[in-house]
């Protein structure tokens, strides 16, 4: 010890043990008072940890999933530092660098594949990516099948990823490919057939991509005569001259600019299909998709001294996966890239003079990734402020409440000689140690819930997934969620603590404080700004309201998304403080309206004095922030799991929808599908309950009008098509009814409810001057029902754009015998009950089987489509389940909240109490009391609570659509279905049942023990 | 008015039991002011409590009034409410005003809880803050009002229910001599008071304000010692009066 009486630096370190042991000893015997920061710290490390650990999983989970998308891990080419005739054009000599970098512990398999060019490529969109071209598939001729009927345009190609090439590729693949890890990956995709599993002398194996194996209608075993392919040679920028061609000169105009290609045909006889697989979702475009796939042995030798010659050979690598880091992708990045810098420098061949590229199609996929998940995560951290923002109010205001309350030991410090240092190290350590068992406790859990959130496939709905995610977080994000949370903590303490014994010093022990007066307008202003944002959210996804147009109240585009993006903020936080006032005046504002009534006669006057309290005022706050994010979440996630839903049905209509090649009759299309099923000998899919299709003709609004389309539905078609509340307002359409999609409405004249439409007949007739069609129309009268919002089983266009009408008014207008020969492409089928796993399962084998299925263009199944719309569609990955956890955490933070802080209130009101009882008032009189104006202050809190959540609701949703659609506009699919918000009041109501049954629990809990304590102690302040 | 015999009460268990009040007999007339005086820890709050149905003692009887008195001792707190609200008002050093209710408001309430009707408590409050002088202060908040003026409407509070004995701990204790002489004033007066007269017991540290009691008790050994003022004060000192 100085002789100041200060601690030498030594002293302090030594007592270090002591001290905190003491700190923890206090924080116990403290624990009643400490639950709040408790609560606080443990909310804010659970949110904060469960954010960052999610972005973690998300990023393992999405990697792992594209992943098992690829076969190959990395695409190896000859080094292009010297010119190409440098080259080796002998494909033994690739072989030997296969079996070179096998040596390797990280590379597992190594195959010769010609295909691409050489990539000479430092990005996606830049030439040396774009240039390369592919081989691609020209002609096919067989003896079986319909080889005609096949396209080898392939433009979904160019829909997924930076623009190379648009037609079906081609893929030649060494023996090495037929075992192995590589074997493995490709088998994987097989559907009928097997891979090729040895060199077989005299078969040249084809594997076909199953679109194509179904349009030319062939089987495994048969057999192709010739497949001509292209290849190219040279190409050039356009304007450059392309000499020497000796092949068709082809413009490509690709991102990167209009390049001419030299291509030259090679043609391969005498091929076998040994096997047909099932398609590749588009994921890394680097070696572009769904190749057909030719065993090498087709190709003589001079044309792989040719395709080597023209850059057409790489090398396929197989790295081992296990060893890959999935903390990350970031790991993984860095350690792909540590790899490739090895395998680059190192010289290969017997002098060692083969210089590779090593191009890294994991990489490629993790940049993929970043940017999508970049996006994601951006979303979901902004999803998460609320929350956030909620556990440090409720740390904060658990702090303040917690240090009033040691306002009279503190003073007792004081008077005995404690100094305001050591005073507030005592403070400080004692809420050190209560932050950090929240910390470490907040921590687990969120660690331990990631994974689960990362398995939501709907609002608090879960299914294990495939993904295997382990998100542990680093030592700079742990320390982060340390600082963010002790840290903040333990500088909010000492400010506070600071201020606290400042005033005790200047005011004496006995008085309190003067608190500072709340911003006011600042308040009220957040709390409008906010309210302009939800209406104006409200109007655009209304299409308008009043004077407004869809655009808004606010059409100017950067303030309108300042607002999108600020306004739900604005208005939760303005909201709370604001309504937070009124529900503080709950007690005063209920009492004015039942206070005459003889119940409240003797205990009226009490209640006036209640209210004006500050801590009254929090536990209001902290019920409308915690109420208030329980509703937005339960709002949000209802209806994005209802969003996903209503887009599957919307893309699918059915069970099972089945595309023919061309028009079907019902029963053509039941006797194909009948075929599959028996194929399939599945118990769960064996049989049709039930079909029908969706009619397709045009109607005009008058005689020589325009014409419109006209969908028609079938008499019980809701015995098969999935239909929804949000798709038409009405589902039956027996009796002359009809509904008018959003862009067709205007083309009729809807007079009192009723619309009139003409169904136009068209007759060749010969005139004398010549041939001329002469136009009849039928027509009918319909009850108008509404507009349609979409059609299961129709495009979003196909539903906006046509009126709907039903089996007895097209028969009206178009007459039986036409609807009898009705015939379509496209039918849909009910097939079995799909909340059974064994009916889900069985319809994707089905849909699978129909492709097999002559004249089956495609087949999707209800399950199929539902997991991609929950995985890739309105909202992502785990973002239901992150509104899951945000309205479990806000349930529990509204309920041990109101109970904590509510123990607090009334410890903070015990001498009140005592006095009310002093004077005369009996414990039922103070129950009644403490009851009213508890439950007042609740119960307005909560209704206000809702209310101001269902805003935040809605302000919000411009946002979500906003995400939603980059999201879907990033994956490719279409977004059909309107975020039409749901409110679940069933769920609101068991929250808010549970909230008021646990303040009801901890105010009869506090209030009888306040009842018992020493009255003649509380009065006297000891 | 107030009889006490033979009240007991004790703290504490076994090896650390601390018999505080030892069987305390005392008696107040009507219209007297008795200050009851002794050293710190000898059990004069103690005793205020007890009868002021605070605590209850664990053994012996109070009985307050004549017709239809109200008899208790050892009830617990819960079960002397009508002690509270038509035997004994009280009075605090710390004065334990409600703070967001005005003075009026706040006599007013604690008849309200004793069951009287609004009208008829307006009136009495009323009346009452008359009788203390603050007739013109009946709508100022407390923290609107001096130290004593808030201990006139704590009087007011008492008195206003026609209780019958006002208890007053340290009633000056937060107040400066003249407030103090003020509020003493104030108690002879309502005991003097011809046509509603009232009993006081006060518990005070000050000799100068006990010595203006009509009677003054001496704690000491858990017992009252004295009854008279001057014996009490000779025997509490040791010195000759």
């Amino acid at each position: 010890m100085r002789p100041n009486g200060k601690k030498s630096f030594g002293d302090q370190i030594s007592d270090i043990p002591a001290d905190f042991s003491s700190a923890i000893r206090s924080a116990w015997i403290g624990r009643e008072r400490g639950l709040a920061v408790f609560a606080g710290v443990f909310l804010a490390s659970l949110v904060i940890t469960t954010v960052f650990a999610y972005g973690v999983g998300l990023s393992q989970g999405a990697l792992q999933n594209s992943l098992n998308d690829e076969v190959y891990d990395a695409k190896v080419d000859f080094s292009s530092q010297n010119d190409w005739s440098s080259r080796t054009n002998d494909s033994a000599e690739w072989g030997s660098v296969c079996d070179e970098l096998l040596d390797r512990v990280e590379i597992v398999d190594c195959g010769l594949v010609y295909g691409r060019q050489g990539l000479r490529l430092s990005g996606f969109f830049d030439e040396g990516f774009a240039l390369p071209q592919p081989l691609n598939v020209i002609e096919v001729s067989g003896p079986t099948g319909n080889w005609d009927n096949v396209s080898w345009d392939y433009p979904e190609a160019l829909e997924n990823g930076p623009s190379i090439n648009g037609d079906r590729i081609m893929r030649i693949v060494d023996p090495s490919h037929y075992d192995g890890e590589l074997a493995d990956r490709y088998s994987n995709r097989v559907v009928y057939g097997s891979w090729p599993s040895g060199d077989q002398p005299g078969i040249n194996p084809v594997i076909l991509p199953s679109k194509i194996a179904s349009q030319a209608g062939i089987k495994v075993n048969d057999t192709i005569d010739s497949l001509n392919f292209t290849y190219v040679t040279d190409a050039k920028v356009i304007g450059s001259e392309l000499k020497d061609c000796d092949g068709e000169i082809i413009t490509r105009d690709l991102d990167a600019g209009v390049y001419q290609f030299c291509t030259v045909i090679m043609t391969l006889s005498d091929l076998t299909i040994v096997a047909v697989y099932e398609e590749w979702p588009f994921t890394n475009p680097t070696l572009l998709f769904n190749p057909v796939i030719v065993g090498d042995s087709a190709l003589s030798v001079s044309n792989r001294t040719t395709l080597v010659s023209n850059d057409h050979a790489y090398l396929g690598i197989a790295i081992d996966r296990n060893l890959l880091p999935t903390s990350s992708t970031d790991d993984a990045a860095d350690w792909l890239d540590a790899n490739r810098k090895e395998l680059e420098d190192q010289g290969y061949g017997p002098d060692g003079e083969i210089k590779i590229e090593y191009n890294d199609l994991i990489s490629g996929t993790i940049v993929f990734l970043r940017i999508f998940l970049g996006l994601v995560q951006v979303f979901d951290y902004i999803l998460m402020i609320p929350i956030v923002i909620l556990s440090f109010a409720v740390l904060i205001y658990g702090l303040i409440l917690s240090l009033e309350q040691r306002k009279r030991e503190i003073s007792i410090h004081r008077v005995i000689g404690g100094t305001e240092r050591g005073l507030r190290g005592m403070v400080l350590r004692e809420l050190a140690a209560i932050s950090v068992a929240g910390w470490i406790l907040g921590y687990l859990v969120a660690l331990l819930s990631v994974p689960l959130i990362l398995d939501a496939v709907g609002f608090m709905s879960f299914e294990k997934g495939d993904l295997d995610v382990n998100p542990t977080l680093g030592l700079g994000y742990t320390m982060s969620v340390f600082l963010l949370t002790v840290g903040i903590s333990y500088l909010v303490a000492r400010g506070r603590t600071k201020d606290f014994l400042e005033m005790e010093i200047d005011e004496g022990v006995r008085k309190v404080r003067a608190t500072r007066k709340p911003k006011t307008w600042l308040q009220i202003l957040a709390f409008g700004v906010g309210l302009l944002a939800a209406l104006e959210s409200y109007i655009e996804t209304a299409g308008g309201w009043g004077p407004w147009g869809a655009s808004g109240i606010i059409s100017g585009f950067f303030v309108d998304s300042l607002l999108a993006l600020f306004g739900p903020f604005a208005l939760w936080i303005g909201g709370a403080l604001v309504l937070g006032r009124i529900g503080g005046a709950a007690p005063r504002i209920v009492l004015k309206i039942i206070g005459w009534t003889p119940a409240m006669a003797d205990i009226r006057r009490g209640l006036r004095s209640s209210g004006s309290n500050e801590s009254v005022n929090r536990l209001a706050v902290i019920l409308l922030l915690t109420l208030s994010i329980v509703t937005l979440a339960a709002v949000q996630g209802y209806t994005g799991t209802l969003v996903d839903e209503r887009t599957a049905s919307a893309q699918v209509g059915a069970d099972l929808q089945v595309q023919f090649e061309g028009p079907v009759s019902e029963d053509v299309a039941r006797q194909r599908v009948d075929a599959a099923m028996s194929a399939l000998d599945n118990r769960a899919v064996d049989s049709i309950q039930s079909m029908t299709s969706v009619g397709s003709t045009f109607v005009t609004a008058q005689q020589g009008g325009g014409l419109v389309p006209a969908l028609v539905l079938f008499d019980n078609h809701e015995d098969t098509l999935i239909w929804d509340s949000q798709a038409s307002p009405i589902r039956n359409f027996q009796s002359s009814k009809v509904t008018i999609g959003e862009n067709a409405v205007d083309f009729f004249d809807l007079d009192d409810g009723t619309v009139e439409i003409f169904f136009p007949t068209f007759t060749p007739v010969i005139t004398q001057t010549g041939f001329e069609i002469m136009t009849t129309y039928t027509s009918t009268r319909l009850d108008y029902e509404g507009r349609h919002e979409w059609i299961p089983g129709m495009t979003g266009s196909e539903s906006t754009q046509a009126v709907l009408i039903g089996e007895s008014t097209y028969r009206e207008l178009a007459g039986n015998s036409t609807v009898n020969a009705y015939t379509s492409s496209r039918w849909f089928f009910e097939v079995c009950d799909q909340t059974d796993s064994d009916c889900k399962s069985g319809l994707e084998r089905l849909s699978a089987e129909l492709l097999n299925i002559d004249g089956v263009s495609l087949a999707l199944d209800w399950n199929t489509a539902h997991s991609e719309v929950e995985r890739n569609g309105g909202l992502i990955f785990g973002t239901q389940g992150l509104l899951s956890l945000q309205f479990v955490v806000a349930s529990m933070a509204s309920v041990a909240s109101a109970f904590v802080f509510l123990s607090l209130v009334l410890t903070q009101r015990k001498k009140e109490l005592a006095i009310l009882q002093a004077i005369g008032a009996s414990p039922s009189q103070i129950i009644r009391l403490v009851l009213f104006e508890i439950l007042a202050i609740v119960g307005m809190s909560m209704g206000l609570g809702i209310l101001l959540g269902l805003g935040i609701a809605q302000s919000f949703n411009g946002f979500f659509a906003i995400f939603g659609f980059l999201f879907q506009i990033f994956l490719g699919s279409q977004a059909v279905v309107d975020r039409t918000l749901v409110w679940p009041w069933m769920e609101l109501a068991f929250v808010n049942a549970i909230v008021l049954v646990s303040v009801i629990a901890a105010l009869l809990l506090v209030t009888r023990r306040a009842l018992n304590s020493d009255l003649a102690v509380v009065l006297k302040g000891e | 008015m107030l009889e006490v015999s033979g009240l007991k009460r004790g703290f504490g268990s076994g090896s650390n039991r601390l018999e505080v009040l030892k069987g305390v007999d005392l008696s107040l007339q009507k219209g007297e002011l008795v200050a009851l005086m002794g050293p710190s820890g000898c059990g004069k709050s103690t005793l205020l409590n007890i009868i002021g149905g605070l605590l209850k003692a664990d053994e012996g009887r109070i009985k307050i009034g004549s017709s239809n008195p109200l008899v208790y001792g050892t009830k617990a707190p819960n079960q002397v409410i009508d002690v509270r609200r038509k035997g004994v008002g009280w009075i605090f050093q710390d004065f334990h005003l409600l703070d967001h209710i005005n003075s009026l408001e706040n006599v007013i309430l604690s008849l309200e809880l004793a069951g009287i009707s609004s009208q008829d408590a307006e009136r009495r409050a009323i009346n009452a803050m008359e009788r203390v002088e603050l007739g013109d202060r009946m709508h100022f908040m407390p923290n609107e009002l001096s130290g004593g003026q808030q201990q006139r409407v704590a009087v007011a509070r008492a008195i206003a229910g026609s209780r019958p004995l006002l208890l007053a701990d340290e009633p000056t204790g937060n107040l400066d001599v003249k407030a103090g002489e003020s509020i003493i004033s104030l108690f002879k007066e309502l005991c003097a008071d011809p046509d509603d007269p009232i009993s006081v017991l006060m518990v005070t540290h000050d000799p100068i304000l006990a010595s203006k009691a009509d009677r003054m008790l001496l704690m000491r050994d858990g017992k009252t010692a004295a009854s008279d003022i001057r014996s009490a004060w000779g025997e509490s000192t040791g010195d000759p009066i």
